[in-house]
């Protein structure tokens, strides 16, 4: 600091030309904290994965014995590992239409003609905003597959068997899909309306003299006018998605019968229950690997329907 | 507005404002459970709250039987340490890739945000293993560490001071400031704002955190609020009753901070989306 404060003294005596030079200088020292914090737990920690997923480790002894990519090898061909990425899948095909569409319509009611739009506007934020873990808690009893109010009131509605939730495996990840996606839709609801408030009501009337119907008026005008928030909130659902990890490790622990391990779960159980960080990592790579390819893809599609003013 | 149309928009907006509470249904429950007897829980049928004999008890007794104040403290002193330095290193991160710029400086910056799609779970391993290495597990510098670099806030801030005017800083360097002492006086001020924002958001955000208490903390005194919350549901699964009183003594913090702050939070969440 002291450098850059010396030199600003230099900058009053006249030698504007040394002041870009001089804010360079001051810019590395400014950035310094931002890149050695990148670079311990950023930088590093991932040529520690790639490592990781190429050695041995002993944990006890912190010696490492190299395996080329005998933990990758044992990944593909590893049933479970399989599972887990259908499972991911299987999750996001859910959660991701489900929360886009639910943000978007919350965000249409909201932005018509009410009263209280307000307290609605909590209403849909506040899952959103409380805690995750102590939400999942409450979701936990609530789905209580023989006694929660839920089934509660089917059964009181004369539904002989209502569905068991977490601890049946067909409907178990559904059930965590969904919860995901009623945390989250408070985020995707707060930009979607901020979005369709940006567009300007010209655009409506103009329509309107046209004789264009409500259906066509969100179709050429409503929808490309807030493609860009939307491709945002996509990417953001996508690795949000790919990320779920707080309602397997809550509400199934990756049950029953693996059918909600997805490979967040099994990551973590390979690395702290087994104790196999290296098998981890080698999925985790992966993870990341499915994380970067699903952004391209959707970065190159959003050409054909992302309109940029 | 014609009466028959503006039954129309009152019974509308009804409608919505029950969907809104549809929502939240099983928050409503947390909270007419929590002021219920264990025998009530499931009880049909079902009813709100009893306005005779509303239980207390299971509040008085998570405040004084359980953890949770040791988690509370726990978890406001993570988050406060958390966010006052995440919001230091980005001021000073976000004034040097926006405003100062160096050699190299956006290609840097590049690499930065590229980061933002690693799963977080992966560096969790790696971090897990050093930290075990140099003795940081089961401490809250576990946590807190991790958390004071977040390429997101970095981002953010680089938003902020690429638009930022630089004639009020040149006068600051023409009245003798140095950087340093310009960026204090006269860009931070400017940029309360967005550091308020940033700091709102990473609040909620760091509050939230499971994964990293769950693999980086043993000692029950070291507990914040999410892992003790899962700790008490493991330990104490059948007392449906008093988990709930203790969700909604975990939530009360966060909802109470929301409601305050409710308009800055909603215009937070919308710079920071719409520019990232």
């Amino acid at each position: 600091m002291e450098t850059a404060f010396n030199e600003g003294k230099r900058v009053r005596r006249g030698r504007a030309y040394s002041l870009e030079r001089l804010e360079r200088r001051a810019g590395l020292l400014f950035a310094l904290p931002a890149l050695v914090g990148f670079l311990l737990f950023v930088f590093v920690p991932m040529i520690c994965v790639l490592l990781l997923s190429l050695y041995k480790v002993d944990l006890m002894t912190y010696t490492f014995e190299f395996k080329g990519f005998g933990f990758y090898d044992k990944m593909l061909g590893d049933p479970d590992f399989w599972k887990s990425v259908r499972n991911t899948l299987t999750y996001m095909a859910i959660y991701v239409p489900l929360t886009l569409l639910l943000g978007l319509g919350m965000a249409l009611v909201l932005n018509g003609k009410m009263r209280a739009r307000g307290v609605v506007r909590t209403f849909f934020i506040i899952p959103y905003i409380t805690t995750y873990v102590a939400t999942l808690v409450v979701w936990n009893v609530f789905l209580h597959p023989t006694e929660g109010p839920v089934n509660s009131l089917l059964m009181s509605l004369g539904v002989e068997r209502p569905p068991q939730y977490m601890v049946d495996k067909h409907w178990a990840l559904p059930m965590l899909a969904l919860i995901g996606s009623w945390k989250d839709v408070g985020y995707h609801c707060i930009l979607f309306l901020a979005a369709l408030q940006g567009v300007s009501k010209d655009y409506y009337e103009a329509a309107e003299i046209d004789g264009a119907g409500r259906l066509q008026r969100f179709k050429h005008i409503t929808f490309p006018l807030i493609s860009p928030t939307s491709f945002f909130l996509l990417l953001i659902t996508i690795i949000g998605g790919l990320q779920a990890f707080y309602q397997m490790a809550l509400l199934t622990k990756g049950g029953p019968a693996f059918s909600t391990t997805t490979m967040t779960y099994h990551i973590y159980r390979s690395a702290f229950e087994f104790y196999n960080f290296s098998y981890a990592s080698a999925v985790g790579m992966f993870l990341f690997l499915l994380t970067l390819v699903l952004i391209a893809v959707n970065w190159f599609a959003q050409k054909k329907w992302v309109f940029y003013q | 507005m014609p009466l028959g149309s503006n039954i129309r928009y009152t019974v509308r907006s009804v409608v919505y404002l029950l969907v809104g509470l549809v929502f939240i249904t099983p928050l409503l429950w947390m909270i007419s459970t929590s002021l219920k007897f264990e025998h009530q829980v499931f009880e049909r049928p079902f009813v709100f709250i009893h306005w005779d004999a509303v239980n207390w008890n299971n509040y008085s007794h998570v405040l004084t039987g359980t953890d949770f104040p040791v988690w509370l403290w726990n978890s406001v002193f993570v988050v406060i340490v958390s966010v006052v330095f995440r919001l230091l290193l980005s001021a000073l991160g976000g004034y040097a890739f926006g405003f100062l710029k160096f050699r190299y400086s956006d290609g840097i910056f590049f690499a930065f945000l590229a980061a933002m799609f690693i799963p977080y779970q992966l560096t969790l391993l790696p971090q897990f293993i050093s930290f075990r290495f140099i003795g940081l597990l089961d401490s809250h510098w576990a946590l807190i560490l991790p958390n004071i670099v977040d390429v997101l806030s970095i981002f953010l801030m680089r938003q902020f001071f690429l638009s930022f005017p630089k004639e009020l800083v040149h006068a600051a360097y023409l009245e003798g400031s140095g950087v340093f002492r310009s960026f204090v006086r006269v860009a931070l001020p400017l940029a309360a704002t967005p550091l308020l924002t940033l700091g709102l958001l990473s609040f909620f955000m760091i509050w939230d955190q499971y994964f990293q208490p769950l693999i980086f903390l043993h000692s029950k005194e070291l507990y914040t609020i999410p892992i003790g919350l899962q700790s008490f549901q493991t330990q104490f699964g059948k007392q449906y009753a008093m988990q709930m009183a203790l969700a909604c003594l975990a939530i009360i913090p966060v909802l109470g901070v929301f409601l305050a702050l409710q308009k800055r939070f909603v215009e937070s969440i919308v710079s920071s989306g719409l520019k990232g």
